[in-house]
């Protein structure tokens, strides 16, 4: 019995030292406490290398839980993990209210500017209205082109372009199979949409697809590639409804810029889409409309004028208007009180922009930084009529070919 | 010598044939062991578990990532519960195969059962104090039992829940049952059946004059083997609290989300596995209080095992008893394998 109970304290000491070594901590872990919730969370631990999304998003004051959800004190990869919103996404359409909504983040009034969840989600970028419409039209699902479904059911109340809400588009309900096919083959890269399959294609939805330009940078400074992951991929074959992936390689810009043509001036393929393309033009306005056409509004005029009319501008007078806002999201000219900018026919600025003393413009591209000078058109030799500002109408003298 | 305090528990000498391993397989000695476990860990973890709806969940974490000893003492908890669960099983069928049950001791039969009880219900209410995502459907469903009975079920489960949606108001209620409510019964109650063992006579043996040997044992010797049956459930609560952590699931959110696998905690799975079959109040209300009123009329209904009997393994006449708490151990075994081979 002695030699039993040796041997049974024996083995307890040996598994109580055991264990003792076993739990003893294994690297100090480390704590964020977010200024905006003041709870501790222990992210940084495992992820210390992940880089600051953006300066808007400053990691001492919204750490990685008020967006990405999660089990903010655990240890375990797998318990910590375990409620992350979207995985690697968590600004999908489908969780974007709880990852950036909240009244004084992204889903606000529209009064102080903060409605940008409810624009992207009316906008045609999520619904996709005007080209479920023209498939359905085409293949007599439909007698007119008349905006009747989006990938999701969105609805508006305050809306001004006439359309209060879209139903969601069921393919599986359609009769004619090319409308199925579009269907199945044709929504993955919508913003709202359920997108394709694989980590090439994880972060197409939502904010991410368009603001996601790095790794984990969130930026507003959007350079034409990012616009091409979506808009310059390939094309679809309509004959099967099928996606046809791009195939070639471009070395020259002009090769890589997207086009639907194949002539085009030079300030489209130097500039960046988002030079000349508004925010209410890409993300929308908050309304719902019925196709692309509604929203985008931008033409040669709008930064060169007619033979007969400059350009609209407007001089900053108000240390609260927009253009310093987004000149200060995006800090690539310094924009200052007294400074003249052009501004497009519904008023929106082109902060990036400014009139000179001479008469002439400049522009620096957003993400590009690079500086563009340019002038109006009036006192020209120019043929421009005021009534032809489509971008054919300018290729007819200016164009390059590809 | 004059006693000590430990070998004064116990009385001089027992009979030696009832004293060893074999006979007992250690299970109430054991229970009251890992007893003493649950309240030292119970009471290390209180200093830092919160019993608020919001911080409980996170409370839990903290104690398993951030306090020092934290998840060793919270799987120690664990696995003694766990462990407790097992030695009153084998304890109550210990007592029930080798005749223990009969004649003066039957009300001690019955404060065993008592206990059995409560143990389960300490287990369960200890489980859904973790507040996560994975307790809220046993929670539901559980205290959904206590209103399917009529009459006093609603009142049942205001008393057990708090009154409301379970998922946010019962938090406070279980803790408190699980810290005092059952608790203080399970002291009154194995103190009792403690005092009860030596009030009649220590571990059940036949009379003297019916004993094939005159071998005793003396206390000293009995704490001996205490002492080694301590030192080597300590070895192995140690061990699976150091590789098998207990359980954690994400913290519980308000709406509650119920994940796919909506499971009971593994002692009730017998109960969930009946009640995919039909009616709760009869499946899951009376029906296992029917197999515990069976279990609590062995020692009055069934015919009374022979004097030499008493102690010994299976004798034939606790034949009935014998098949009866087979018959339901196996039925409530059948059905955990059932449910957990069918999700």
């Amino acid at each position: 019995m002695r030699i039993a109970l040796t041997l049974a304290a024996g083995l307890l000491l040996l598994s109580l030292a055991f264990t003792w070594w076993q739990q003893l901590p294994r690297g100090e872990p480390v704590e964020l406490t977010p200024t905006l919730r003041g709870q501790p969370e222990y992210c940084l631990t495992c992820h210390g290398d992940v880089p600051q999304i953006s300066a808007a998003h400053a990691l001492a004051t919204f750490g990685c839980v008020s967006c990405h959800g999660g089990e903010r004190l655990a240890l375990d990869a797998d318990v910590a993990h375990s409620s992350m919103r979207g995985g690697a996404n968590p600004s999908d359409l489908a969780l974007v209210e709880d990852s950036c909504g909240g009244g004084d983040c992204h889903s606000g009034s529209e009064a102080d500017d903060r409605h940008h969840i409810q624009r992207v989600l009316t906008s045609v970028q999520s619904t996709y209205a005007g080209a479920i419409a023209s498939m359905r039209y085409s293949f007599g699902a439909q007698p007119d082109l008349e905006a009747r479904y989006g990938i999701a059911a969105v609805s508006d109340e305050e809306t001004s372009t006439g359309i209060h809400s879209l139903a969601a588009f069921e393919p599986w309900n359609e009769s004619h199979p090319l409308v199925q096919e579009f269907g199945e083959n044709c929504l993955t890269c919508h913003l709202n949409a359920t997108p394709r399959e694989g980590e090439a294609f994880a972060r197409s939805t939502g904010c991410a697809s368009c603001h996601l330009t790095g790794e984990h940078t969130f930026s507003t400074a959007i350079p034409y590639a990012q616009c091409n992951a979506c808009h310059n991929r390939g094309n679809y074959d309509l004959r099967t409804m099928t996606f046809v992936e791009r195939g070639d390689e471009a070395v020259k810009r002009v090769d890589d810029y997207y086009q639907p043509i194949a002539q085009f001036t030079r300030c489209e393929y130097t500039l960046d889409c988002i030079d000349c393309h508004t925010r209410a033009e890409v993300m929308g306005d908050g309304d719902l409309h019925a196709d692309k056409q509604s929203i985008q509004y931008i033409q040669c005029k709008t930064c060169h004028g007619t033979l007969t009319e400059l350009p609209h501008t407007r001089t900053l007078t108000d240390p609260d208007d927009l253009a310093f806002k987004l000149a200060f999201l995006n800090p690539v000219v310094e924009l200052q009180l007294g400074d003249t900018i052009l501004v497009t026919g519904s008023d929106e600025p082109l902060w990036n922009t400014r009139v000179l003393p001479d008469g002439t413009y400049e522009m620096t591209g957003k993400a590009s930084k690079q500086v563009f000078a340019f002038r109006p058109v009036m006192g020209t030799a120019c043929e421009q009529k005021p009534d032809e500002q489509q971008s054919q109408y300018c290729h007819e003298c200016h164009a390059v070919e590809r | 010598m004059r006693p000590g305090f430990f070998e004064h528990l116990h009385p001089p000498t027992i009979a030696a044939a009832q004293a060893r391993w074999s006979h007992t397989l250690g299970a109430g000695g054991s229970a009251i062991f890992l007893m003493l476990v649950l309240a030292l860990t119970g009471m290390l973890e209180m200093f830092y578990y919160v019993p608020n709806p919001e911080q409980a969940a996170l409370s839990v974490q903290r104690i398993a990532y951030h306090v020092p000893f934290g998840a060793l003492t919270r799987n120690l908890h664990y696995w003694a519960a766990q462990l407790l669960l097992v030695v009153a099983v084998v304890h109550l069928l210990r007592v029930v195969f080798t005749a223990a049950y009969s004649g003066k001791r039957r009300f001690n039969y019955l404060l065993g059962l008592g206990l059995f009880v409560l143990v389960i219900l300490l287990d369960f209410t200890g489980y859904i104090l973790r507040w996560d995502a994975d307790v809220c459907w046993p929670l539901v469903t559980g205290t959904n039992l206590l209103k399917a009975i009529p009459w006093i079920g609603d009142s049942l489960y205001r008393i057990a829940g708090g009154g409301g949606e379970a998922c946010s108001t019962a938090l406070v209620r279980f803790y408190t049952w699980h810290i005092f409510g059952l608790s203080i019964f399970v002291i009154i109650l194995g103190v009792w059946h403690a005092f009860r063992v030596r009030r009649d006579g220590g571990i059940a043996a036949p009379p003297p004059a019916l004993r094939e040997s005159k071998k005793r044992i003396s206390r000293r010797e009995l704490l001996r083997r205490e002492a080694l049956a301590v030192l080597m459930l300590s070895a192995l609560l140690i061990l699976l609290a150091a590789f098998l952590p207990a359980p954690l699931a994400p913290a519980m959110t308000d709406p509650p989300t119920i994940g796919e696998e909506a499971r009971a905690p593994w002692f009730f799975l017998w109960v969930q596995q009946m009640l995919r079959w039909g009616d709760p109040f009869i499946l899951g209300v009376l029906i296992p209080l029917a197999l515990l009123a069976v279990l609590a009329l062995i020692p009055y209904v069934f015919p009374k095992p022979a004097d030499g009997d008493i102690g010994r393994w299976l004798p034939r006449s606790g034949r009935a008893a014998q098949v009866v708490v087979t018959l339901i151990f196996l039925g409530v075994l059948t059905l955990t394998l059932l449910t957990l081979t069918s999700a």
